[in-house]
């Protein structure tokens, strides 16, 4: 029996969305093809995803797609070198004998809308050296930010946001 | 001579202990129980942890004790809290966006890894009472995060804490009237070693009591956020 009342088909999605994520988390834990594991694995994701696939949904986490799934590990990719550089950038300052910083916080926008877009954008604003993310308020994001190069909220946004927003807007499209 | 007689007591302890200690071998490995456990613990229960085959095989009846003393603390609290019937309202600030949403994505992952913990409590470090406070740990995030937006299911958590009591004391009744004739007794076959279908009755009892520890933490825990 299909039922092509949207919301059915809604519901079926989030529970397989939940059920791929709890099982493969599982098989990355036990490392194994043994088929005793596998359908353990199985009957729990099913029975978590079952109870807890509604609360899930609220999250806005995107459908699966290969251009999604490629622009994320863009996303990681571009992540990592602005960890990198902004590793580099603080160090300078920490060891620069004039200590060069210039501390505040700034307030920049954002154009995603879900909040799980929302927290990896600032987890990735607090995982980069130098800008820390203080609290998301609606579609703006407070940033503590160790040296304030501009005051004005859409050249800070392009400074800090801009080059991770690009790929979390495909991604959350 | 208040001293002297100090004096007289303290060699009369001292002749004692000197003659007990007298009559134990010198020299000797003493540790007979341990080395029976270490040396036949996985022939005789099929459990690859061998603390597992002590806490669930050998002294089960102790860990019984152990699971009571913890229902016990919860209802100790709760007819302590249920008292107080008087609730300050205090003033309290929503948690960040960011807290909450980690949170709530977090929440199932965790609830999966109390899973594995206990279900491979006879494979893996770890068991019933690990797994349990890791899945209570969930709640206490959940209650943390995202304040009084979502509670613990009162009869969802009382039937599991049931369900995990009776399982423990109903397996150990069933191993006590077939086989060998004594309390939590392996009746089921020991199977291959480590995997998870092995060691009897291990698993089975691991998972009973990882229902209920963890529905008796996140009871605690339930209780102590109710009163704040």
């Amino acid at each position: 029996m299909v039922n092509k009342n949207p919301s059915f088909v809604g519901k079926v999605g989030n529970f397989l969305y939940l059920f791929s994520f709890l099982f493969l988390l599982w098989f990355v834990l036990t490392n194994t093809l043994n088929p005793e594991e596998l359908f353990t694995g199985i009957s729990i994701s099913i029975v978590l995803s079952l109870i807890l696939s509604n609360n899930y949904k609220k999250l806005g986490l995107p459908p699966l797609g290969i251009k999604r799934i490629e622009y994320f590990i863009m996303f990681t990719l571009v992540l990592l070198k602005e960890i990198v550089k902004a590793n580099f950038d603080v160090a300078y300052r920490v060891l620069h004998p004039k200590l060069p910083i210039k501390p505040g916080i700034v307030i920049i926008k954002t154009e995603l809308k879900q909040d799980i877009a929302k927290i990896i954008l600032a987890n990735s604003i607090t995982l980069t050296p130098g800008t820390f993310t203080l609290d998301i308020k609606g579609n703006e994001l407070l940033i503590h930010w160790i040296n304030v190069r501009s005051e004005k909220k859409e050249e800070s946004t392009k400074k800090i946001g801009e080059r991770f927003e690009k790929y979390l807007k495909v991604v959350f499209a | 001579m208040r001293k002297c007689i100090g004096i007289i007591l303290l060699i009369i302890i001292a002749w004692g202990i000197l003659t007990s200690l007298q009559t134990m071998p010198f020299g000797v490995s003493r540790a007979k129980v341990a080395n029976h456990y270490i040396n036949n613990g996985k022939d005789e229960t099929g459990a690859a942890n061998i603390v597992t085959s002590v806490v669930i095989n050998y002294r089960a009846f102790d860990t019984l004790g152990e699971v009571t003393v913890l229902f016990l603390s919860a209802i100790g609290l709760g007819a302590v809290l249920a008292t107080i019937k008087t609730r300050e309202k205090r003033d309290t600030e929503k948690a960040s966006l960011i807290l909450s949403t980690g949170c709530r994505f977090l929440f199932p992952p965790i609830i999966l890894f109390g899973a594995y913990i206990f279900i491979h409590g006879h494979l893996t470090p770890g068991g019933g009472f690990q797994g349990g406070a890791i899945i209570a740990s969930a709640f206490l995030l959940m209650y943390l995060g995202c304040h009084g937006e979502k509670r613990l299911n009162d009869r969802c958590s009382t039937f599991s804490e049931s369900l995990g009591g009776l399982a423990f004391v109903i397996i150990g009744l069933i191993g006590l009237a077939v086989g060998t004739h004594y309390f939590l007794n392996n009746f089921m076959p020991l199977g291959k070693f480590n995997t998870l279908l092995s060691a009897g009755v291990i698993p089975i009892i691991y998972i009973a009591i990882g229902f209920k520890v963890g529905a008796e933490l996140s009871k605690i825990i339930d209780l102590l956020m109710e009163e704040s």
